[in-house]
């Protein structure tokens, strides 16, 4: 029996520190009212400081924010006009599990891995806040490879740990959010 | 579940004030219906059916029910830690790994312990272990996170946020 080896080729390592291109995450209009009072009813989170503009003007905010990683959601979004991504999907295939077919040509996105691990699992997440989005702003995302590992378990079997990190900023610049997120291939 | 008005109305907590082994109050969510994953799948429109289709995810992909997003407890940890620092403290970061599935039934208890505090660059930080427990007192979402709290008497947390130096 062969031995599994570590996963990590060169060719992975080299893409380490790689960049995708900055996209406008946001709606063209946006950050607006419509859109956070469905997400924060998703995370039943009533906050005045999401909806109700003369509190919120008396807050440190002065206005009305939206709420903290918010702004890592809204580019999954269809626009009214694009070709709707669900037919298309179960046109091409009828038993699609509704992410494959519908999330092709994401911009933005970071090159593939070139592996044969398949498998994705997501091993975490981390954080790091420092502005609330307001309406009307906004938002741009880049993401890049901060990280990857690779290894074999005890049991032989080899993995990699892919971390990608994206940095949400404004309009002006100034970084609201930046995710991290790892996943494991095996 | 908390209210606007007590969200509007919120005391602040001082850096202060905090202990070292102190439990910050908890956040309980549920019990969890499909109809609660459904709506989470509509905003962010994240159609992975093993998030809304029972079928699907039971006899296609052999889990034991739909399962709550993984993106859906992301953003409620953020939001609880907001919530502990309003006012004008800042829920700086958070990281955490996902454990135990979350299934519609479940009532999910969002926690957080605090582990530590320390000033840097006049900032009131509290180290804290934060999750998301289930019922049974399965821990779906271990991790650990940093806020900042004011200091009586001291400066006025920065908004945006600059971290502090060496923190």
């Amino acid at each position: 029996m062969s031995e599994a080896k570590n996963p990590l080729t060169a060719e992975i390592k080299k893409l380490i520190g790689v960049t995708g291109e900055k996209i406008e995450a946001s709606p063209p209009w946006g950050i607006e009212r419509e859109g956070l009072r469905i997400f924060t009813n998703a995370i039943m989170d009533p906050d005045p400081r999401y909806w109700d503009d003369e509190f919120a003007k008396k807050t440190r905010f002065r206005g009305i924010v939206a709420p903290p990683i918010y702004c890592s959601y809204i580019a999954r979004k269809t626009l009214a006009g694009e070709p709707d991504p669900i037919s298309r999907a179960f046109r091409e295939n009828p038993n699609s599990d509704g992410i494959g077919g519908v999330r092709e040509d994401m911009p933005g996105a970071l090159p593939p891995i070139p592996t044969p691990l398949k498998r994705i699992l997501n091993a975490g997440n981390e954080i790091e806040v420092y502005k609330y989005p307001t309406l009307g702003d906004h938002i741009f995302s880049q993401a890049r490879y901060s990280d990857i590992q690779g290894r074999v378990t005890k049991d032989g079997t080899p993995m990699l740990v892919v971390t990608t990190e994206t940095t949400y900023t404004d309009q002006n610049g100034a970084v609201l959010c930046i995710l991290r997120q790892s996943g494991i291939r095996r | 579940m908390v209210t606007a008005d007590e969200l509007r109305n919120k005391a602040q907590v001082y850096f202060d004030d905090i202990e070292v082994g102190q439990d910050m109050p908890p956040l309980v969510i549920g019990p969890l219906t499909t109809t609660h994953l459904f709506r989470w799948s509509a905003a962010i429109e994240n159609w992975h059916r093993i998030h809304y289709d029972q079928n699907f995810a039971i006899y296609h992909d052999g889990l034991p029910n739909v399962l709550g997003q993984g993106s859906w407890k992301q953003s409620i940890l953020p939001r609880y830690l907001k919530d502990i620092c309003l006012p004008d403290g800042w829920a700086w970061k958070v990281q955490f790994q996902h454990r135990a599935m979350i299934v519609p039934g479940d009532t999910i208890t969002v926690w957080a312990k605090v582990t530590g505090k320390r000033k840097a660059d006049g900032l009131g930080l509290i180290d804290m272990d934060v999750g998301m427990r289930l019922q049974p007192d399965v821990e779906s979402c271990p991790g650990t996170a940093t806020i900042v709290l004011p200091i009586r008497g001291g400066k006025a947390i920065p908004y945006p946020f600059v971290a502090p130096q060496g923190a």
